[in-house]
């Protein structure tokens, strides 16, 4: 409740209304009603005067009708029965002279949100739909989609269906518009608007007398259509080629769909839209509100996913100002590391290292993480840069440069060098220690003062207060011990005394019992359990990208979906999913795959579903991949199809298994990551062929397999549907 | 597109005033937006879409006012941005200023408008002119419903009533070419480029049919019969004809600072933080472009430190003011012929105690308008007009060249 005395006001309010001094002075009893609704707006509840102001819309002033009329729309579904009294004063002016009078009560009417309400509209909405006024037969037909969201489960009336689908006739554009809209809502259980041959041509031929809003609209709509012959398709084409380069951002971004979507199998068409588009698209990049421009920049990022040399020329254009706020920066940075090239990264790399001594440390580490990112491939610029930031000694650069350096050791094992030499120089202020840690300990061999370091790290052990950091200095002491164990040995010691007798944390605690009791065993065991590879270059796969086809992004372009991340969107990425078109050819590649749920051959009681979900990142699939613990490793027996790689792609996508990245058809070994989603976890995979540390089996193809969370049955059933898959391509292709 | 309710609200995340358009989202779902709001403010990574649950918002601001739309649809989000801005361009149309004050004061009108605007969540008439016809401000005063409701509303061209007539016919053309700058603290052009856009204020009786005709094959029909068509047409191709390199910055503006400190002993026991430190700088403005045109309404933004007082300016020409709360100084000069040079003079106290906190180092901004001077050279050749009368019109022609984002960074 705002304030106290709400009630007397309410009261107050009534006698006024009811007052026939009041009700005369027509000017004084306007005033009460604006202060009905100021009251209405502030969050009063002032429901109690719903019948004198059912009383007050018996007026000839149009501005009171309204607001007696907003009125009723808000306290309706609160009192039915007293709104039932209403209806009749608006049924009658539903019949008023007056056009806008008519208009203004008919919407009104609809916006009624209670039950029962659709008996009375029903005969004013049919009249309104054969109104001469087509302000009349816009609401009306807008009307028909408001009864129909009132009993969303009843049939569908076939005649107010067929009266909207000729009323796309209609010589008001905006009538036609509605139309579209309303029967899309009607309809949408059966898969919304139909548009038929006639209909789209009509459309089409109304395009240049629609505002905006409604070319936009129209033109999603037409992404229905498919077009008879390519002569048609053509024809349609050029009719909308202007529409490319329109003045208004959404219905250029718009044509580009509807051009993607009908000219799928002409590349050619494709790549000409998509360059057409690009100016316009590079403006909204630049508009004046942010939203847009934010908007531009996600549209932008989509069009790279398949052609990422398209804006390579206009890099500079996603230089951050420095008003912008930083959700727009963010994008800009992710675009610039993908347009790098050898010509502009010298530019680039400047730009991004003046970003990186920005006030907002989010912005700094963001800009650090995108240097981190082009340094896998020119790594030696990089990490010029990347050292000279060292030297300004803020807390939160060097963190990220460090793990920058982790991850670059990680990924180009040639660097190691370069970045040991700086890692020595900078280490006296350790900032970031998880990512220190593990390159001490890593490459402890290279970086002269490591056990030093380490030494301070252990020494105030007392007051490190983060567990991931401590379990990370045991695997790094032990690694060091490995190397170099006259300097540690000592420290370890003491290391293992405090976590183990001292240490609260059970985790850490059962860590460094491993420890030591893998040192008991001796130091051959241990350095068997305790060093893995030490870079792993073929990782780098899941970072870079390549070109994916058109349709994979194709039909979330121009909605929500680019701009929320596909994290926030489920239920997008499903639709998407499941609107994926799939060719013909690959239907008769798999004639008995095509089925989501399939029955395994291995296990026949046992059967499972799996379905794409959400997309998932690059990044976060990296991240998970490190995280967990494979599973279950099985080797194919035989090798990985001959098939071209796309096409093993598409088939694994038609059992709902999403390709995220692949080593180059040719190379030894051939890697791929493939997910998908079972009942509630999420299933992670390698494909793996020719591994080098396992002869002997080197033409034969090896899965690992990781999963969140662990459900086996799911890994056998995903397991047996992926065999099926594999082996139906290898009979297809030899 | 479909919004299912739009709000207003002001800075503190209270609801001023709420339309529910379709009914299909939870009204008080409004309540997560401002906490999700804070919650990525502080995070500082705020976005113009969030999310809770299968609700998305999607919000701008303007002035002292977030306005948000709601949608559990994957519906077109610039097409959402595109209108919530159409609602402050109607808005501020009818109250000069959009903010907190102008809602409260004009709430009956806003909810008119907001009735008309949209529909059910599809936008429907958002012409503000159309608008104005039909939904007035007379705060007091009682109308009786005309009787007839405007042609517009009911025609088949949604934009224009019929049966205008104008004495005399015409048409005013402004060409107007912005420049987008961003120079590089060491002097070199990060990127430039011009962003054209043809405005038309059309005095024409009837129902004409407009065709403008520009030079170097660059034709644009613009069948519209609009009042006012927009037509933005990315520089590239333009500048692509006209030069193949980028356009050099019209003004160039170089700076000098310099810093100097020197301790006046006045008490013995005094503290280093009354010794004080100068900072002296220089500008210099240059304008590149040719000697005939004039550049109009200069106005230099410089940034200085925060903690920066007693200032005092010398300038060749023009004059400069110090706006302590934006923390700037802003040299304006009327007039600023092209190929002259002009300097500053700005003198600033300092604060020997350095400023521990951060500062970001803003860039100098410029704005100006060079009337009749396109920097891409484009001309309108001829316009013609279609209209079953068949009279002739009288077209005027403004070319105008103007600052859009103009950057120049500093060191710091």
């Amino acid at each position: 409740m705002p304030y106290f005395g709400s009630e007397e006001m309410v009261k107050e309010l009534k006698r006024a209304l009811s007052n026939p001094n009041v009700q005369a002075d027509r000017l004084r009893y306007k005033n009460y009603i604006t202060k009905v609704i100021r009251y209405m707006t502030q969050g009063l509840d002032v429901s109690a005067l719903f019948m004198d102001m059912v009383k007050a819309s018996a007026t000839v002033d149009i501005a009171q009708k309204k607001l007696v009329y907003l009125y009723m729309c808000t306290y309706a579904s609160d009192k039915p029965d007293l709104a039932l009294l209403a209806i009749n004063t608006l049924r009658k002016d539903c019949a008023d002279p007056n056009p806008m009078v008519r208009g203004l009560a008919l919407r009104n009417m609809c916006n009624f949100r209670m039950p029962g309400m659709t008996e009375y509209i029903e005969q004013p909405i049919v009249a309104g739909l054969r109104d001469k006024a087509s302000y009349v037969r816009r609401v009306a037909v807008l009307g028909c989609a408001k009864m129909h969201s009132l009993q969303p489960n009843t049939d569908i009336d076939g005649t107010i269906v067929n009266e909207l689908y000729a009323l796309l006739r209609d010589p008001d554009p905006v009538v036609v518009v509605n139309c579209l809209r309303a029967l899309e809502e009607i309809l949408k259980d059966e898969g919304g608007v139909v548009i038929n041959k006639p209909i789209a041509h009509h459309l089409l031929n109304r395009m240049k007398d629609l505002d905006s809003w409604a070319q936009s609209e129209v033109l999603t709509f037409l992404l229905r259509y498919r077009p008879r012959s390519d002569d048609e398709l053509f024809d349609i084409l050029s009719l909308l080629d202007s529409f490319l380069q329109s003045a208004h951002a959404h219905v250029a971004v718009a044509t580009l769909r509807l051009f993607l979507q009908l000219a799928s199998a002409h590349p050619a068409v494709q790549a000409d839209a998509l360059l057409c588009t690009s100016a316009p698209l590079l403006a909204t990049c630049g508009a004046a509100s942010r939203e847009l421009r934010f908007a531009g920049l996600c549209h932008v990022q989509q069009v790279m996913r398949s052609q990422p040399g398209l804006f390579g020329t206009h890099y500079k254009r996603f230089f951050c100002g420095y008003s912008e706020p930083t959700y727009i920066k963010f994008r800009k940075m992710e675009i610039l590391v993908e347009l790098v090239n050898d010509e502009n990264v010298a530019l680039v790399l400047e730009e991004l290292r003046s970003y990186c001594t920005d006030v907002s440390p989010e912005l700094a580490q963001a800009a650090i993480a995108a240097i981190g990112r082009i340094a896998q491939t020119y790594s030696e610029k990089c990490l010029d840069i990347l050292t000279g930031l060292l030297a300004l000694k803020q807390d939160h650069i060097t963190s990220a440069v460090i793990q920058m350096f982790r991850d670059l050791v990680w990924f180009c094992p040639q660097s190691t060098a370069a970045v040991c030499q700086t890692v020595e120089a900078c280490v006296d202020s350790p900032q970031d220690s998880e990512a220190l840690l593990w390159l001490l300990g890593e490459h402890g061999d290279q970086i002269s003062s490591a056990p030093y370091v380490m030494e301070g790290y252990i020494d105030g052990l007392k007051t490190e207060l983060s567990s991931a950091v401590k379990m990370e200095l045991l695997t790094a002491s032990v690694k060091m011990f490995l190397c170099r164990p006259a300097e540690t040995q000592d420290m370890l010691g003491r290391l293992l005394h405090y976590c183990i007798e001292e240490e609260s944390d059970v985790c850490v605690r059962d860590r460094a019992l491993l420890c030591y009791r893998l040192l008991q065993r001796g130091v051959e065991e241990t350095r068997k359990v305790v060093t893995g590879p030490k870079s792993d270059p073929s990782m780098s796969v899941l970072t870079g990208r390549q070109e994916e086809p058109i349709s994979q992004w194709a039909s979330t372009f121009n909605t929500l979906g680019p701009l929320s991340g596909c994290d926030l969107c489920p239920q997008t990425a499903v639709i998407s999913a499941a609107d994926q078109p799939s060719s013909s050819a690959e239907k008769e590649l798999l004639p008995e795959s095509t089925d989501v749920t399939l029955s395994s051959p291995d296990d026949t009681e046992e059967e499972i579903s799996l379905s794409l979900g959400p997309p998932l990142s690059h990044e976060t699939f990296e991240k998970m991949w490190l995280d967990l613990e494979i599973l279950q490793r099985q080797t194919m027996g035989f090798p990985r199809p001959r098939t071209a790689l796309d096409t093993l792609q598409a088939a694994l996508q038609l059992v709902k298994i999403q390709t995220l990245a692949f080593t180059p058809g040719a190379t030894v070994p051939w890697k791929a990551y493939i997910y998908t989603r079972s009942t509630g976890t999420l299933i992670l995979a390698e494909l793996l062929q020719g591994d080098q540390h396992a002869p002997g089996i080197d033409e034969s193809l090896v899965v690992s397999v990781k999963q969140q969370p662990v459900n086996q049955h799911a890994i056998r059933g995903f397991v047996s549907i992926l065999k099926g898959v594999l082996q139906t391509l290898n009979v297809d292709s030899s | 597109m479909s919004a299912s309710a739009v709000f207003v609200l002001d800075l503190k995340g209270k609801v001023l005033i709420c339309r529910n358009y379709k009914g299909d989202v939870d009204m008080s779902e409004i309540d997560h937006f401002f906490t999700l709001l804070m919650q990525q403010e502080e995070e500082g990574l705020v976005c113009p879409v969030m999310s809770h649950g299968n609700v998305h918002f999607l919000w701008i601001k303007h002035s002292n006012l977030y306005l948000v739309a709601t949608t559990n649809k994957n519906s077109n989000a610039s097409l959402v941005y595109a209108f919530l801005y159409k609602l402050v361009e109607v808005f501020t149309e009818y109250f000069k200023e959009l903010e907190e004050e102008s809602i409260q004061d004009n709430f009956v009108v806003v909810y008119e408008l907001l009735d008309e605007l949209m529909d059910f969540g599809f936008p429907q008439t958002t012409d503000s002119k159309i608008l104005q016809e039909y939904i007035t401000q007379k705060g007091n005063k009682l109308e009786v419903a005309k009787t007839k409701v405007p042609t517009t509303v009911t025609n088949a061209v949604s934009w224009r009533s019929e049966g205008i007539k104008y004495k005399k016919n015409e048409v005013f053309i402004d060409v107007i070419e912005s420049i987008n700058v961003l120079v590089n603290a060491n002097g070199s052009v990060m990127s430039s480029d011009i962003v054209g856009s043809i405005k038309l204020k059309t005095m024409l009786s009837g129902m004409p049919e407009l065709r403008l005709g520009l030079n170097d094959r660059m034709l644009f029909a613009l069948t519209g019969r609009k009042n006012q068509t927009i037509l933005h047409c990315l520089s590239d191709e333009l500048m692509k004809r006209i030069s193949p390199t980028n356009v050099k910055p019209l003004i160039w503006i170089e700076s000098v600072i310099e810093k100097f400190s020197h301790s006046r002993v006045e008490i013995m026991y005094m503290k280093t933080d009354l010794i004080q430190s100068l900072s002296f700088s220089l500008f210099q403005a240059k304008g590149q472009f040719k000697k005939q045109s004039v550049a109009n309404n200069v106005e230099i933004r410089v940034p200085v430190p925060s903690d920066a007082d007693s200032p005092k300016f010398k300038t060749s020409t023009g004059h400069a003011k110090y706006v302590p709360e934006k923390n700037l100084v802003v040299w304006s000069i009327k007039s600023f012929p092209g190929g002259k040079e002009f300097l500053m003079r700005a003198h600033f106290g300092l604060p020997s105690v350095e400023n521990h906190e951060l500062e970001g180092r803003p860039p100098i901004t410029v704005k100006f308008e060079i009337p009749y001077f396109t920097v891409s050279g484009i001309q309108v050749r001829y316009m013609k007009i279609i209209e079953k009368s068949g009279y002739q019109a009288l077209p005027w022609v403004r070319y105008i060249t103007q600052s859009g984002d103009y950057q120049l960074r500093t060191n710091s």
